[in-house]
């Protein structure tokens, strides 16, 4: 483990909030690298891509709910039919701004989210929920 | 006034009827007339009818039967029964099973007719009406709730935004760059982001239905304290669960009702105190749970104990909306629950709420 650097997924169709977690990221050196997708399908093409790169894949991966075409939920449902050697080592944390009590219950019953962060992201938090799971 | 012309379908067997209601009537009404049951449903099936005359006796089947054989195909048009025989079977009969408006004897009175067709319509109006408003309800009711589900999304993502910005600006050590001006811009994004979200628990409690789940009291308040107390460290939590019984509630209502009271306890600490203070103390049983929550903070005046659960009610410590413990009292009404506050300036303030164990 300690020789791969670790990759954390940014999924978020929003320019700014990309930008902004990605830097909180960066400057709390949370993770080595930093992969910015702005869709959740340019997500899943990330991770098809480098499906045979075990270098590039995430180890984590951050996803927004409210997405037009594709949203969070959806992207979980492909996510799902990854080979599991792959979904067995990343895990997946919900980053969203939504008050909506369907949508929070929803991400917090699905199985593969480890926890539901709202916006905005505070790096402690995340810090803390790595550590809680040893990414 | 240009009134709408009423559209009247006279089902008789005798021409001879048919052909003096369309004399005395021709002016008034627009008219379709039938031999017979058959000829009538042809009519109804082309033609939007306001007001249907039957005669009851008819060869093959009855007034009454014939309304009771478009009850559900054609429930709209306003049933009139016209018979000759004063038969105490037929009105009985046409009361309980025909949806029958009126009920007239031949031969007929044209003025009392007149007036018969005339109400009828005013009820066939006012029918029609009130399914246009339920319609128009329903369709308000929706664009509410989409209102409120964007609320929640698109105009809150950018403030959100705003507050991720500020947190950026703190970690590089730019918060005291400007001034207080950033200072300014967190204050002011997070009263935006308190109102956003005490509207939208609000309107939430008003609509959204009761939906039961399995409460863990032990585990609710402590998400609930580590929410609350993230931007405010120095209050110390006692807090004492007796729950051993299963307790079955509306987890959406008493989050909001739990939370509320909570922030409130760390919100209104008296600001120079070193030894701030909350204790929760809540037992459950089979019938309800009963929750305490006290802080030894600044207190409600005796004065102001009776208004704190009014809408827009604040102190004059300038941090609330006036809605936290207005949102507590309506979320309470919506699930059967009660509370009562006690509190002096001295000691500070208790709340106590029950909420009944629906299983």
């Amino acid at each position: 483990m300690l020789s791969k650097k670790k990759t954390v997924l940014l999924i978020d169709d929003n320019e700014v909030d990309l930008k902004i977690n990605s830097k909180i990221i960066e400057i709390s050196n949370l993770f080595e690298e930093i992969v910015l997708c702005q869709s959740a399908e340019a997500g899943l093409t990330y991770i098809h891509q480098n499906m045979a790169d075990e270098l590039r894949l995430p180890d984590f991966i951050l996803l927004d709910i409210q997405m037009p075409d594709m949203d969070g939920f959806d992207f979980l449902k492909q996510f799902n039919k990854l080979p599991t050697r792959f979904t067995d080592k990343c895990l997946v944390a919900i980053l969203s701004s939504t008050l909506d009590f369907g949508d929070i219950q929803r991400a917090q019953a699905n199985p593969f989210v480890i926890k539901l962060l709202k916006k905005p992201l505070f790096a402690k938090e995340l810090k803390d929920l790595l550590f809680q799971y040893a990414v | 006034m240009n009134t709408p012309l009423v559209r009247v379908l006279y089902i008789d067997d005798e021409e001879n009827n048919l052909n003096a209601f369309k004399a005395s009537f021709r002016r008034q009404y627009e008219i379709y007339t039938a031999i017979s049951a058959a000829d009538g449903l042809k009519i109804l099936e082309n033609i939007s009818i306001h007001v249907i005359l039957a005669d009851q006796k008819m060869p093959g089947i009855t007034g009454v039967e014939f309304f009771k054989s478009i009850t559900y195909s054609f429930p709209d048009p306003v049933r009139i029964l016209l018979t000759g025989y004063t038969d105490i079977e037929a009105l009985a009969d046409a009361i309980n099973h025909g949806d029958i408006y009126r009920y007239i004897t031949k031969p007929w009175n044209d003025l009392e007719l007149h007036n018969s067709i005339k109400n009828a319509y005013d009820a066939y109006k006012a029918k029609i009406d009130l399914r246009n408003k339920v319609a128009e309800l329903e369709k308000t009711n929706d664009e509410l709730n989409r209102f409120i589900y964007s609320i929640s999304h698109e105009l809150r993502a950018p403030l959100v935004s705003v507050m991720g910005i500020v947190n950026l600006v703190k970690m590089e050590s730019l918060f005291h760059s400007s001034g207080e001006y950033w200072g300014l811009i967190e204050t002011c994004s997070n009263k935006l982001d308190y109102y956003i979200q005490k509207t939208l628990q609000y309107y939430k409690n008003n609509k959204t239905i009761s939906e039961h789940s399995s409460i863990d009291f032990h585990k609710l308040i402590r998400e609930l304290i580590d929410l609350y107390s993230y931007s405010d460290k120095e209050t110390d939590f006692h807090v004492k669960i007796d729950q051993t019984e299963p307790f079955y509630g509306d987890s959406f209502r008493i989050e909001v009702i739990l939370g509320n009271l909570i922030s409130n306890a760390i919100k209104y600490q008296k600001e120079d105190a070193t030894d701030k203070r909350v204790d929760i103390v809540i037992s459950v049983n089979q019938a309800e749970a009963e929750i305490s929550i006290s802080d030894n903070g600044m207190g409600i005046l005796n004065e102001h104990l009776e208004k704190i659960f009014t809408q827009f009610f604040k102190s004059k410590v300038n941090h609330g909306s006036g809605l936290g413990l207005f949102i507590v009292k309506e979320a309470l009404n919506k699930i059967d629950g009660n509370i009562a506050v006690s509190s002096n300036i001295a000691e500070g303030t208790t709340f106590k709420i029950t909420i009944p164990n629906v299983k």
